[in-house]
């Protein structure tokens, strides 16, 4: 059931077809983990907030720096050398004070994994290094749990929903960390909040049990010409992460 | 025959375009295209294709019109395909 307030904050989106309060109120009662809030985490955790999800996890280590500032739209000027997270916490609370928002000063790693994983109902990837992804993708397959795995890179992006058992995981597409990806990458912020849009759109069709949800594909875009493409994956045979599951 | 490829990520950097036409002969492996691309893109190019060894490395996903290749992929016929694209991991947001 929604409250009086939800309905009223709400009542535009409960029109959409196949959402209606059985989708609002899935999302309501949803936790989300979002791991990194840069160019890609920040407008995701922005539109599930908008969209009313019960409770943000908001997973990024460091303080503000002058050049996160052309893409990471959840933060502010005025929080330069603060921690991007209570920064983060601030728009978004004040954006939606309705949602739960938890802010871990970490980025994800073999320590915090199973710690940030427990608790959500699905994890959006938005992290620089593959080391991340490729140990978020482990843990969210172990434990069953979806992943939205968002990337992008200049003038493209690509959104991945990973289902764990029913569709490939990204160690199936990226078996062992790529040796040229470089932690530095060409970016300008609209590009990744495109992407992020894509991915935050899954995992609300997801939690809400909507269909359409692109399973077993990737959804690229090309941002120089905007074509996008959905491109039909498959599944490892020999995946050590997913195999068996 | 004419083939389209398709650039993303670093190769796309590497090539400077993000796609191209190319003419195949009958016959032509996916092995011998990247070859021949490879002399004209350069060692960057290749670096980022090709391990050590000359295989196709793990983590380059193909894609023949619009779907995953899997398999031995350095010997897939491209006889019959009309749009390839060449995708190395991307990680940035």
């Amino acid at each position: 059931m929604l409250s009086e307030s939800d309905k009223a904050t709400y009542e535009w989106q409960l029109d959409v077809p196949g959402f209606g309060e059985s989708g609002q109120a899935r999302l309501r009662q949803s936790t989300a983990l979002v791991s990194r809030i840069g160019g890609l985490g920040g407008p995701v955790a922005f539109s599930l907030a908008a969209a009313g999800i019960g409770k943000l996890i908001l997973a990024h280590a460091g303080d503000l720096r002058p050049d996160d500032l052309n893409r990471q739209i959840l933060m502010r000027h005025e929080d330069l050398g603060k921690p991007r997270v209570e920064s983060a916490r601030k728009t978004l609370q004040s954006f939606n004070p309705d949602i739960e928002v938890e802010i871990v000063p970490e980025n994800f790693s073999e320590e915090n994994a199973s710690r940030l994983v427990d608790k959500a109902d699905i994890v959006f990837d938005c992290a620089p290094l593959f080391e991340e992804r490729l140990l978020m993708n482990r843990e969210c397959v172990r434990r069953r749990i979806p992943l939205i795995d968002c990337a992008m890179f200049s003038l493209e992006g690509r959104v991945i929903p990973i289902v764990p058992g029913q569709t490939p995981c990204l160690a199936c597409l990226y078996p062992e960390i790529p040796p040229h990806w470089k932690r530095r990458f060409p970016v300008i912020g609209a590009v990744s909040a495109l992407v992020a849009q894509i991915g935050a759109l899954e995992g609300i069709k997801l939690l809400a049990g909507m269909d359409g949800v692109c399973l077993n594909q990737m959804i690229y875009i090309d941002a120089s010409t905007m074509r996008t493409r959905k491109i039909d994956i498959v599944r490892r045979d020999d995946c050590a992460v997913c195999r068996g599951v | 025959m004419a083939l389209t490829v398709s650039y993303t990520g670093q190769l796309s950097e590497a090539t400077g375009v993000t796609e191209e036409a190319v003419q195949i002969a009958g016959g032509e492996r996916l092995a011998g295209l990247i070859a021949t691309l490879g002399e004209k893109h350069g060692e960057k190019f290749s670096e980022l294709l090709l391990d050590d060894s000359g295989n196709l490395r793990s983590t380059v996903l193909v894609v023949l019109d619009g779907s995953q290749a899997t398999g031995d992929l350095d010997s897939i016929l491209l006889d019959d395909v009309q749009d390839l694209m060449l995708m190395t991991p991307i990680a940035g947001g």
